[in-house]
């Protein structure tokens, strides 16, 4: 009984903490409709902050109420800064700036503090246990959850009873025509932006005590809050407090009573709201906002001058490994399978408007199924290839049978919670998958007799792959079912009114693009030898989604050349710099502002031009 | 033959109720207005028949077949086919693609993943008749964001043809149009093969008066009076809904 209650008293500390991180996610979504990646990276930040005030001032009451003011007045300038110039473009460009902020503030904790653990103490006087019944508390986890009400009931009133709170109901409801009305929406939009971040900000001095500072900390909060938003329903504060409660809850019985399915218990919590309720227990249904700005008409590769170049490049790619070392053989190979994983992705993102950033979970299984089955029965690497494909195909089925239900932001955060929980199992299963240490191949197989421990065949393993992928996939997209899935970007109502049913084309899109990822990692594997969970990790993701719209979502040979660009640069980057992680970070950035049709709309821009001129 | 049925159709949000205990029913063939004030009800019903909606009460049946609560898709497939008030169509892609997408949805060829779809010609024929049919000239292979208002009010009427409907919901199809864009309507909604049944929503009287053979008057989600138009034409109720009581 001790036990139990213990239990609950902590899932009520956790889903305290959850709830300041996903109140302000929440309410920032329901007004502004972005979503901010940078979310948990503010939460780290608050812990950091409060930790060098702490040693600063040796009191955790003042660092407890000055470490959010400076994060906040960097949330409000990245707002104001970087965020405002995107609220007329798609949801998508505003999650790739924030993930490249991610980067930014990751290496500057890790910079300034290390990537050691460090402590708060709690504070004098709550740093005792309380006595209920037979049952022992710490006094500072119940200063948390009474904290985390505290504030619940604060932003209630604030919503309920204050003119600035109607002001943000209104721009929940409908922000043009609150801005019609004569809210300054602006001015709101950075208030709650604000207000949001030093919430954040605040659970993670909070933290510190009990968890502790560390990086990677900033997922570790958001993944889950992200599941409440989406559990609890986007834009309603009832909703994230409840979800933080449940969430908070089935994770700490989980952990206490079942530790080997623990990290399945939310998904399950999860999977059941959204059968029951795809909008989430408390959301209300809200019109998907436009699709990403995707696929302008393509130039027909059927032009005579298109397939010469293809050819000519086909031809040049023959002859490259013959000319070059090792080296550059390697980097090239890397780039015809990272180029397979890029389609496969455009194929979600581009075509059928799925924002999935969660597609390196399939790319890390195919690689898996490679290099365990070849570990554990010696299985032939290529009947692990085929196996991973199927495994990766089976996991996006299930994973978009759920995830489908939904569509835009709670999309994109349901793919990214089930690519964590494979992430997870890669790195807890650990008699299998070797853990964060990752596992290795243990023999280069052969393709028609060719060792592929060699450079050369391997490179042109990649390229036939590569080729093989590029034109079934252009097929699909010129063929009727493609039409269907563009037709879903476009206009998915519509899609509905004319007969089609959508549901069942999305999760068709988001299991192709699985097997596809599950072939190029399955190709990784046989490549590289090696997997460690980093490859699936969510920043994995968010990778492969910036090489995506780096090189232009929705033409297929843009997210191409976006991830050779991508891979090129890393390479480059890391090899002169140790802060290669906030050079990626500013690149992202830039892109996102500077760039929006992605590299290939550049050549398309060009070759338009070059046509114009020549008709004038 | 009756092709829609409605009975005891009953739909509110909250305490809203924006369709009250609505029956009526439309023999084949028929051209049937429904009009009524801002606000009457008359898109929430034809969301309920389009199963935009669910409503909380009552049937909807088509020829005899009861779709209520299905989801939308499956009622186009069962040969409802709609057009929107506010144009709703694939503004990015061209004009054919909108009506190839339109005329695949009813034919065995969805899971199609291998064939280019712009060479299935028997799709980019019916396509092209479409596109003959609602009176859009011009290069077929225009995005759709690039035609005028009034192509793309035709477009949205060639989307709803091509699955080649029993029942036709036309929510306002002249709104916004010029006299010359109405007139081209008319002309096309006048074309449109007796064998299909047309419900619609129209504003404009004297497109109503024209097409109707009868007409349903809403008011606040009930129907007020439902008949032929000179009937209607002649109802002191609709008179005072339309126009105010004369002092």
């Amino acid at each position: 009984m001790e036990f139990f209650l213990e239990q609950l008293l902590n899932g009520l500390v956790y889903g305290s903490l959850l709830f300041l991180t996903a109140a302000g996610l929440s309410l920032i979504f329901g007004l502004m409709n972005v979503v901010s990646l940078a979310h948990g990276s503010f939460f780290m930040l608050g812990g950091y902050v409060g930790f060098a005030l702490f040693r600063l001032t040796h009191s955790f009451w003042l660092a407890f109420v000055l470490a959010p003011v400076p994060i906040t007045l960097i949330g409000i300038a990245m707002e104001m800064v970087f965020l405002r110039p995107l609220y007329r473009r798609g949801h998508l460009d505003q999650v790739l700036l924030t993930f490249g902020f991610t980067f930014i503030f990751f290496d500057t904790v890790q910079t300034i503090w290390g990537r050691d653990v460090h402590a708060l103490p709690p504070p004098p006087g709550l740093d005792g246990i309380v006595e209920l019944g037979s049952a022992i508390f710490s006094s500072y986890r119940l200063f948390i959850i009474a904290t985390g009400i505290a504030i619940a009931v604060l932003l209630w009133l604030f919503l309920e009873r204050s003119r600035v709170g109607a002001m943000v109901r209104a721009g929940v409801d409908d922000a043009a025509m609150a801005g019609g009305l004569g809210c300054n929406i602006p001015a709101l939009f950075s208030a709650i932006f604000g207000a949001g971040v030093a919430l954040a900000a605040l659970g993670g001095v909070a933290a510190g005590p009990i968890f502790g500072m560390y990086p990677g900390e900033d997922t570790e909060i958001l993944i889950p809050a992200f599941i409440v938003i989406v559990v609890g329903g986007m834009g309603s504060l009832r909703g994230a407090f409840i979800g933080s409660l449940l969430i908070g809850e089935a994770d700490t019985f989980g952990k206490a009573y079942l530790p080997g399915l623990a990290l399945f218990l939310i998904y399950l919590v999860t999977a059941v709201v959204l059968l029951a309720r795809p909008q989430g227990l408390f959301g209300i249904k809200y019109a998907a906002a436009g699709p990403p700005p995707g696929g302008a008409p393509e130039i027909p590769l059927q032009s005579r001058g298109a397939v010469l170049i293809a050819l000519a490049t086909v031809a040049a790619l023959t002859v490259y490994p013959f000319i070059v070392a090792d080296y550059h053989r390697a980097l090239v190979t890397e780039l015809f399978i990272f180029g397979i994983f890029a389609i496969s992705l455009d194929l979600l993102l581009g075509y059928t408007g799925l924002m999935s950033l969660g597609h390196a979970g399939f790319f890390g299984l195919g690689a898996y199924v490679v290099i365990v089955l070849g570990s554990l029965f010696g299985l032939n690497a290529w009947i692990g290839v085929a196996l991973g494909i199927a495994a990766a195909a089976l996991a996006a089925l299930i994973i978009g049978y759920f995830s489908v239900r939904t569509s835009g932001i709670p999309f994109l955060m349901l793919t990214l919670a089930f690519s964590q929980l494979i992430y997870t199992v890669a790195l807890k299963w650990r008699d299998v998958t070797g853990g964060s240490d990752g596992i290795g191949i243990p023999e280069k197989p052969t393709f028609f007799g060719f060792d592929l421990a060699h450079s050369l065949p391997m490179y042109f393993v990649g390229l036939i792959f590569f080729l093989l992928c590029f034109t079934a996939l252009r097929r699909l997209v010129a063929s009727p079912l493609g039409r269907i899935f563009v037709g879903i970007r476009e206009n998915e109502a519509r899609m509905l009114a004319i007969g089609y049913a959508t549901r069942r084309y999305k999760l068709a899109s988001f299991t192709i693009g699985g097997a596809f990822a599950g072939l190029a990692g399955g190709l990784y594997a046989i490549f590289n030898g090696f997997i460690s969970p980093d490859a699936v990790y969510w920043s994995a993701s968010g990778d492969i989604l910036i090489m995506v719209m780096l090189g232009g979502a929705g033409t297929l040979i843009g997210p191409v050349f976006g991830s050779a660009a991508f891979l090129l640069m890393k390479n480059l980057v890391s090899s002169y710099s140790d802060h290669w992680l906030l050079i990626i970070g500013v690149i992202f950035v830039a892109c996102v502002l500077f760039f929006p049709g992605g590299i290939w709309s550049i050549f398309r821009y060009a070759r338009f031009s070059v046509r114009v001129g020549a008709k004038a | 033959m009756t092709v829609l049925q409605l009975e005891d159709l009953y739909c509110a949000f909250g305490s809203l109720i924006v369709t009250k205990n609505i029956s009526l029913a439309i023999k084949r063939g028929e051209r049937h207005c429904i009009i009524g004030p801002n606000g009457a009800g008359k898109t929430s019903l034809l969301n309920q028949i389009g199963g935009q909606l669910r409503p909380n009460a009552g049937h909807i049946l088509v020829e005899g077949t009861e779709i209520t609560h299905w989801p939308p898709n499956r009622i186009a497939q069962a040969g409802v086919a709609r057009t929107f008030q506010r144009n709703n169509l694939f503004f990015n892609l061209s004009v054919l693609e909108n009506l190839q997408l339109a005329v695949a949805a009813r034919r065995s060829l969805p899971w199609n993943f291998w064939t280019v779809a712009d060479r299935i010609r028997p799709i980019i024929n019916h396509a092209g008749t479409l596109l003959a049919r609602v009176q859009i000239t011009g290069d077929p292979r225009r995005l759709v964001r690039n035609l005028s208002y009034g192509e793309q009010r035709q477009l949205e009427i060639g989307l709803a043809l091509a699955a080649d409907p029993i029942l036709l919901l036309l929510d306002e199809p002249t709104s916004g149009m010029s006299p010359a864009e109405t007139d081209r309507m008319m002309t096309l909604i006048a074309s449109l093969p007796r064998t299909l049944t047309v419900l619609m929503i129209e504003h404009d009287m004297n497109v109503v008066f024209t097409v109707a053979d009868r007409i349903t008057v809403l008011h606040y989600g009930e129907v007020l009076a439902s008949g032929p138009p000179d009937a209607i034409r002649a109802e002191s109720r609709v008179r005072e809904v339309y126009l105010g009581t004369r002092h």
